[in-house]
Formats: structure tokens, C-alpha cells, sequence
């Protein structure tokens, strides 16, 4: 009933304008009212290159973290992956805490390699992991996720190891890191962070029926005419690609790919014809609701948004644990 | 010649899985492996589906089957594997919809072929459900209707048409829907496909298969017509099972006894 509902032109538009709603509304969210943001050369100023950017920042990351999720959870068939989970965001913050380290120690500036670093250390986490928690053998489940805690342990001991080398400021740009936050957010990344994400929806349309082919199996996939293999290395470059740049951009945020498909397919099921459009527009919104908590729950200070997405997130996972753990009997 | 097998071998930790095996799929016939548990008939039909890098030569329809592509390879052979388990939440006709995947048709040709295929399985009752919920042998149906009408789509070229590899599929379905199973597996050799459908009720096999392949430790022991190859001798030899012919007309039937 509410599948019918949701998968309708009209569910379609609804959802839209409750999203528009809520972005238009973080927008006005803070210590300065809509009469003064409206009204005045400061509140202009700060509506146009504070708020805006980093509300934009926070969809288009949702987004991409959100899509990026759906992604790894259909190739692996495992409904327990997430790109911060099974490493692939630590891997992204190690290349990018590397290249912060090696730039402070070389006195260069390296700003503009940082998301290309990122992207490296995600793709090669991403393979890591996958060669390591093959997710076509028995127990390859949960064999998977215990790659992925070995693959965050490896990356956090390593950024430890970092922080040690590391200068001051590179420390604390290190720090923010791995606590995430949008406060940063400027037009520069919400372009970068818009163009991996124009990729991937480019890409992914003419792949929604090849996806659930994948749910069932490999050898179904395959017998029904999937080159899965080529179709599994695309999906990884793309979900380092998309992981890479949210990490460049504002850090690890945790769990919003790991929740997101899921309340999405609850709510149409797993078809991703209708699952990734409503992923799409469902991650940007959480995150940027999300963020409208991180700014203002202890205000004037700010909490990183990654807290703010791990107190969340983290019930929902150990609820999917129990009940898939239940399901499968590990 | 649909498909011909020439020495294949494969191993898998150490023991010798498939064994020399050769044989030729002829179009319209139906084929019946059987042989006892761990006996490779799983592995072969992985073989014949393109799924398995093995020594020796797969050729489908005159050309060998690692040249094809995934797309190709689905208009020619559909494969139903033994165990499939889903964790997402997919609705059976979502699930019957891939079975159009391979083969280019409008929306408007894939929802009639969608929906005939319900009616004439007689699973409207199932087809919005979630496939999880169903029990095992609905799933079975389920899938077995999904690689029916993958088979239906594909077109009869000069060596032949389909290829429908079946592993198992009586294992969990009831009385009424073996039947149906036969029905279908009956139907598609007659429209010019070659069905190979592994089974374990040597019954069934000789009452639906024009030839048998027996296989024992991998290596095919016996290969040909159903009637001559399924004798008292060859059943207590391979199965370790006593078993009594009994003829009725032109049909027979074995009885086994328990000792």
C-alpha cells in the first residue's frame, strides 16, 4: 500500500517538496533569524556563502554515501555493508591524512591532491576488503564485515601513526577527519562532490535491472546475462569514487549509507528501479537534517556531524544485526 | 548439436570432481543426471552453463562457451542452481521480471509475458509477495517459471534453440507440481529445446528423460536411452540399492527394497 503510494508520480512529487522543505528550512536554521539573513549585506553573506554551501554539501553527500551504500550492499548481497564500516571511508581518510602529513613535513602545498589520495586509499581498501570477505562463500556474511573492522583498524593504527609525524595544524585537520563535520563547506567541494555524484546517476540507471539480477546470486546473474565481474569493478570504482570525495570533503560520516538503503527498502522493497531515486533524495535529506542537529543542539558550539550520525545510526545497525543475524544464523 | 562436451576434468581440493566426461546435447531431448550425492552432477551442469573454468572444451552451438558474453550466453542457456538465497527484500514478480533481462523488449512486451507467465503458473496469489516469505517449494516454482520464460525468449537458429539446465528442481515441490514440472520440461523439448535436469527419483527419469547420463565419483559410468541404461544391476552397482522392475505395458517402474 504504501510501495503503490511511494512509487507513483504523486508519492514522487510529495517526497520532493518535503525534501525541498526541509533543505529550504536548515537554510534559516541557526542563531540569526530569516528577517536579519534576509535583510541585511551580512545575513546575505552568510545565507550565500555559509548556509547554502554547506546545506548543498550536506545532500550531495548524503547522497553520494547513501548511493554509494546501496551500491556495495546489492554487489556483495550483504545488507550489513556501508562504506564506513567495511573500511572504505578509513581507507579514503588515510590516503588523504597521508598526503596532509607529507605536505606539511615537505612545506608544499597539496590541497588540490588530497581527494585524488583519498580516492586511491578507498579503492584499494575497497578491493582489500573484498578479497578478503569474499561474500560468495560460506560465512561470507559476516567474514566481510570482520575484513572491514581488520581494514578500519589497519587505516585508524595507521593515522595514529600519522598524528604522531603530524604538525599541529595537521593534527587537528586530521581530527576533523575522523569525526566528520560540514563546517568547512564551500562551493569548491559541493562541485567536486556534485560531479562524482553526476557520474554515478549517469551511470546507474541503466543498471537497476542488472543490480537486482545480482541480489540473487552470482551464477543466477551471471546465467541471466550479467557480466558481473565487470559490473562489480565499475560498482567499486564508483563507490571509492563517491566515499573518496564525501571523506576529502568533510570527513567520516558513519552509518548514513548503512541506514539509508534500508529505511528506502522498507519502504518500496528491493527493486532498484524505484530503491535508488529514493535513496538519492532520502540520504541528502537525512544528512542535512542531521547537520541541522549538529549545529544547533549545543549551540553556539557544534557537534561533528559524524557523532551526530553514529548516535543515530549505530541502534539501527545492532536492530539489523540482531535481525539478519537471526535470519541467518551465523 | 546444441552443445557438445569434450573431455572435461575438474578438481576441486585436490579430488578429481569431473572426470573425462564428453557427451553431446541434442535440441528437443531431455536429459536426466543422475548418480549419488558428491557424485560431480552439480559441477557438471555448472560446466554446461559457462560458470566454471575447467580443462577440456564446452562448445555451445559450434563455438566455445568462454568466447560468449554474459548477454549471449543468457539467450541461449538458462540455469536454474541448486540453492539460492536472497537477503533483500525483492517481490516475486520482480524477481520473474529479470527473466526478460537478456533480450531486448519494450516494457509494454515484457508486462504481457510477465503476466501470462503468473496466470499460467497460477501464481497470482504470490506475485506481489515478498520472495523470503514464501515457502521453500513456492520459491522453487518461483524460479523454475523465471528460467521457463528466459527459455521461451530465445530464438531457434540452425543448431538448435535453448538450453535449460536444471539442477534439482523436483527436490522441494509437492505431488501436483512435479507434474507440472514434468508438463513444462515436456513442453520445452518439444518446442525445440534440450532440457538437462539432474534428479534424484530414477522413477521420474523414466518417465520424462529420452537418455540418461550416470555418473559415479565423477566419471560418467553409463550414457544412453533411458530404458537401457537404468537396469537392476547398474542401480545396486551405483546406489547401493536393491531394487525390483516391475513392467506394466509399455512403462515400468522399480520398487527398492530397504535391504
Amino acid at each position: 500500500m504504501i510501495k503503490k503510494l511511494l512509487v507513483s508520480p504523486f508519492g514522487w512529487v510529495i517526497g520532493l517538496l518535503l525534501s525541498l522543505t526541509i533543505c529550504i528550512a536548515a537554510l534559516f536554521l541557526g542563531s540569526i533569524d530569516a528577517h536579519s539573513l534576509l535583510n541585511s549585506d551580512i545575513g546575505h553573506n552568510i545565507l550565500w556563502n555559509i548556509r547554502m554551501p554547506r546545506v548543498l554539501l550536506a545532500f550531495v553527500v548524503g547522497a553520494s554515501l547513501s548511493l554509494a551504500g546501496v551500491m556495495i550492499q546489492s554487489n556483495v548481497r550483504n545488507p550489513l555493508a556501508d562504506p564506513s564500516l567495511i573500511g572504505v571511508s578509513a581507507g579514503a581518510a588515510l590516503g588523504a591524512a597521508l598526503i596532509i602529513v607529507a605536505a606539511e613535513l615537505l612545506q608544499v602545498n597539496a590541497q588540490y591532491y588530497i581527494p585524488l589520495a583519498a580516492f586511491v586509499g578507498g579503492v584499494l581498501a575497497t578491493v582489500a576488503v573484498l578479497k578478503l570477505g569474499r561474500s560468495d562463500l560460506p560465512g561470507g556474511m559476516a567474514l566481510l564485515i570482520l575484513a572491514g573492522i581488520a581494514i578500519n583498524v589497519v587505516a585508524a593504527s595507521l593515522i595514529g601513526l600519522l598524528t604522531y609525524l603530524a604538525t599541529d595544524s595537521a593534527l587537528r585537520h586530521i581530527t576533523f577527519w575522523s569525526l566528520g563535520s560540514l563546517a568547512s563547506a564551500n562551493y569548491f567541494w559541493v562541485v567536486l562532490c556534485s560531479i562524482a555524484l553526476l557520474i554515478v546517476c549517469m551511470w546507474l540507471p541503466r543498471q537497476h535491472r542488472k543490480l537486482d539480477a545480482i541480489l540473487l546470486g552470482q551464477a543466477e546473474a551471471n546465467t541471466m546475462g550479467v557480466d558481473v565481474k565487470r559490473l562489480q569493478k565499475h560498482s567499486i570504482v564508483l563507490v571509492a569514487l563517491l566515499a573518496a570525495l564525501a571523506v576529502s570533503a568533510c570527513g567520516i560520516i558513519g552509518f548514513i549509507g548503512l541506514v539509508t538503503p534500508h529505511i528506502g527498502r522498507m519502504l518500496v522493497g528491493a527493486s532498484h528501479r524505484y530503491l535508488l531515486p529514493l535513496t538519492f533524495i532520502l540520504g541528502g535529506t537525512l544528512l542535512v537534517i542531521a547537520d541541522g542537529i549538529a549545529r544547533t543542539i549545543i549551540a553556539p558550539a557544534e557537534l561533528p556531524i559524524g557523532i551526530v550520525t553514529a548516535l543515530l545510526g549505530a541502534p539501527v545497525f545492532i536492530w539489523l544485526l540482531v535481525r539478519e543475524g537471526r535470519r541467518l544464523q551465523w | 548439436m546444441v552443445m557438445t562436451l569434450k573431455q572435461l576434468n575438474f578438481s576441486r581440493n585436490g579430488k578429481r570432481v569431473l572426470d573425462s566426461i564428453s557427451g553431446e546435447l541434442r535440441s528437443g531431448k531431455i536429459i536426466a543426471l543422475l548418480g549419488p550425492n558428491g557424485a560431480g552432477k552439480s559441477t557438471l551442469i555448472q560446466a554446461m552453463a559457462g560458470l566454471l573454468s575447467c580443462a577440456g572444451a564446452v562448445s555451445l552451438k559450434g563455438q566455445e562457451i568462454e568466447h560468449y558474453c554474459a548477454e549471449t550466453l543468457a539467450q541461449n542457456l538458462a540455469y536454474l542452481p541448486q540453492h539460492s538465497q536472497l537477503q533483500f527484500p525483492l517481490t516475486v514478480e520482480e524477481i520473474l521480471s529479470l527473466a526478460t533481462l537478456p533480450f531486448q523488449l519494450t516494457r509494454l512486451e515484457q508486462r504481457q509475458q510477465i503476466n501470462a507467465l503468473i496466470k499460467t503458473w497460477g501464481i497470482e496469489a504470490l506475485a506481489q509477495k515478498d520472495f523470503r516469505q514464501l515457502s521453500g517449494g513456492e520459491q522453487q516454482r518461483c524460479h523454475i517459471a523465471r528460467t521457463f520464460l528466459q527459455l521461451q525468449n530465445m530464438k531457434p537458429t540452425n543448431s538448435g534453440r535453448g538450453i535449460w539446465l536444471l539442477d534439482e528442481p523436483s527436490s522441494s515441490l509437492d505431488l501436483e507440481h512435479q507434474q507440472q514440472l514434468q508438463r513444462v520440461c515436456l513442453q520445452a523439448a518439444k518446442e525445440g529445446h534440450c532440457v538437462v535436469i539432474v534428479l534424484h527419483d530414477l522413477n521420474q527419469a523414466l518417465r520424462l528423460a529420452d537418455e540418461v547420463w550416470l555418473l559415479k565419483e565423477g566419471k560418467l559410468v553409463a550414457q544412453g536411452p533411458t530404458k537401457e541404461v537404468i537396469t537392476e544391476s547398474l542401480i545396486s552397482d551405483v546406489f547401493n540399492v536393491q531394487a525390483k522392475k516391475i513392467i506394466d505395458g509399455d512403462d515400468c517402474i522399480f520398487i527398492y527394497n530397504s535391504h
